[in-house]
């Protein structure tokens, strides 16, 4: 394989790492901090579209591994989307399936997205009433068929499974410890399984104790797919408190009309859950003054067109031909 | 540490596991996700849906005592079995089983402790998709024991004569009335608010974090003490369609021992449909 020519034998080549990493890119236009350059950390630009590509190769070579999955045996997971797309993409190129267990409420096209990649699509009505153990009903509906018929499925398991987080120890943190030269003062990620800031953070922190990790979560009740308010944080088991030093809570409706920023004004084509990390971001800029930032920006808008259309007022307007 | 006041209705996922297979122990799930049971349930155990089996297809009632006896009849199951019934959603739909069991006199009927998603999170439980053979039984109900059930007319005496303990279970914002029903769940009510007089004790305000009940202490800090359910008052619990408040009513007919207590099935569909009852936000 070859980085420079970007010519590659297959399409795991192409997986970001230290020697291939995600561009870092300097926010211009919408950051007022003279004295805090903002750079975002693009993880569309990956083979099969987001941040979940790293945690998805990382357990998926782990099952192959340890032979977990034989002919007849595929994995099932659940997923708010872009861990699915990634996997069952992978899977499917390596001769596996993939049983994807999503709740209603993600975007239609993030559903059809994972069938198109040739996912099994599973959809769950949304969770009826957080409460103290109970969980998360796609994660239990997954870990039910994992364990009523192990001889169907096996779990990755990514809200538990170390691997996970060790997939950024491997490749977000060098990367940007490279990228940025050491000079990164502040790391801005969000929380969903954890995996991310966990990973990145502990890497982070082995190189300079100092850098501030910054998570950023979404109010209560919203629909920011891929990411928990803290009362739905229970499930990730690789959150770890250590790890961080804020955490920001903001108003979800922020997540989309920040994206739209983003695509405006930047060119940057964000998604939603860089739109609430951007804003965090901001927050912190102005609390701090001075820094070296960089946000983990997860997948970029393409697949959120409809979820859009309900936080930004008149989107869909003009649309149909009078 | 005091114990619960019944603590034979309630076995723990470590007992399950021992008695399983054991002769005259049947195992039940009742689930609000109704499929959950075909992707994998305890060995041994049958479903009944609760949309479809627990509950009148034809009026709004729960199911008679003919459809009842057919119903433990088909699912292999005698008046003297012992039968445990677990269920997602921290035993939402299987306390409203466990209500309708105690309704048609049968005497030995208990809830697993923590639910389906206990047993799902220990390693050394099973689950399998295999539906258990069934030896068809010939169930006899006993006559209804109405005594265990509220209906409106008591509710609204209740309401007038403020004798009675009224215990909302609902969230606070049903409560308040800022949402009729929780989000996603169909079956509303014309108006949102609560009874007036009503105390509002969400039912998860029962459980711990791994969705087990809290002990009887605690329960009896939360109830008695910090809500002022009355002791020696009867008390009627109520949610939105009879669910969540069978969960309480267990709570403090059987952990607490509460002299008097009933589950008003019709709840905030019914109640926040009546014209003219009066309403609180
Ligand atoms: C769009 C999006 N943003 C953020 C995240 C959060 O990343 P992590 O699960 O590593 O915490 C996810 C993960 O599912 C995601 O899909």
């Amino acid at each position: 394989m070859n980085h420079q020519a970007r010519v590659y034998e297959n399409v795991f080549e192409m997986l970001p790492s230290e020697v291939n990493p995600t561009p870092l890119v300097r926010i211009n236009k919408l950051n007022p901090g003279a004295e805090f350059p903002l750079y975002a950390k693009l993880e569309w630009v990956s083979p099969f579209g987001s941040v979940k590509d790293r945690a998805a190769w990382e357990l998926l070579r782990d099952l192959e591994d340890r032979g977990e999955l034989v002919p007849g045996r595929g994995m099932v997971e659940p997923t708010s989307g872009n861990t699915g797309i990634s996997l069952a993409a992978m899977a499917r190129a390596r001769g596996h399936r993939l049983l994807a267990i999503v709740p209603n409420k993600i975007p239609l096209e993030k559903k059809l997205l994972l069938k198109i990649v040739g996912a099994d699509l599973e959809v769950i009505s949304d969770e009826l009433c957080p409460a103290p153990g109970l969980g998360d009903g796609s994660i239990n509906l997954a870990k039910t068929h994992a364990k009523a018929s192990a001889q169907k499925y096996v779990l990755p398991n990514q809200y538990e499974n170390p691997k996970n987080a060790e997939a950024h120890f491997k490749t977000t943190g060098p990367e940007i410890w490279k990228q940025t030269e050491g000079k990164i003062t502040h790391l801005f990620a969000s929380l969903g399984t954890c995996g991310t800031v966990s990973g990145t953070s502990k890497f982070l922190r082995s190189k300079n104790p100092n850098i501030k990790v910054i998570a950023v979560q979404p109010t209560e009740g919203h629909d920011v797919p891929g990411l928990r308010n803290v009362s739905q944080l229970g499930v990730s088991k690789l959150f770890d408190p250590s790890l961080v030093d804020d955490i920001l809570e903001i108003d979800f409706h922020l997540a989309y009309t920040r994206a739209l920023e983003l695509c405006q004004n930047e060119g940057l084509l964000a998604g939603p859950s860089s739109g609430l990390i951007f804003e965090g971001a901001l927050e912190i800029v102005r609390r701090d003054k001075k820094g070296h930032g960089v946000m983990i920006f997860p997948d970029n808008i393409f697949k959120y067109t409809t979820n859009m259309t309900k936080h930004i007022p008149g989107l869909s307007d003009g649309t149909q031909p009078k | 540490m005091t114990k619960y006041s019944n603590p034979e209705v309630l076995v723990e996922t470590d007992w399950v596991k021992q008695h399983l297979g054991q002769p005259g122990i049947r195992l039940v799930e009742i689930d609000v996700d109704t499929k959950a049971y075909e992707a994998g349930h305890i060995p041994s155990a049958v479903g009944f849906n609760w949309q479809t089996q627990l509950q009148d297809q034809l009026r709004r009632d729960i199911i008679s005592q003919e459809a009842f006896e057919k119903l433990l009849g088909d699912a292999g199951i005698s008046p003297t079995d012992t039968v445990i019934l677990y269920g997602d959603n921290n035993n939402w739909f299987s306390a409203y089983g466990f209500w309708l069991f105690k309704i048609y006199g049968h005497k030995d009927v208990r809830l697993m402790n923590g639910g389906r998603v206990k047993w799902l999170n220990e390693n050394d439980k099973q689950l399998t998709t295999e539906v258990p053979k069934i030896v068809p039984t010939h169930y006899k109900a006993a006559t209804p024991n109405l005594e265990l059930r509220a209906m409106l007319p008591e509710v609204l005496q209740a309401q007038a004569g403020k004798n009675c303990n009224l215990v909302d279970v609902r969230s606070n914002d049903e409560f308040t009335g800022k949402v009729i029903a929780p989000p996603g769940m169909t079956e509303t009510a014309q108006r949102g608010g609560h009874i007036p007089g009503a105390k509002s004790v969400p039912w998860n305000t029962a459980v711990g974090a791994d969705g087990t009940f809290k002990t009887a202490d605690e329960l009896r800090a939360i109830y008695v003490d910090q809500k002022g359910v009355d002791p020696k008052k009867d008390s009627i619990a109520y949610c939105r369609i009879g669910e969540r408040a069978s969960h309480t009513w267990f709570v403090l007919k059987y952990l607490l021992g509460l002299p008097n207590v009933k589950s008003y099935d019709g709840s905030w569909t019914e109640y926040g449909s009546i014209v003219g009852a009066p309403i609180e936000k």
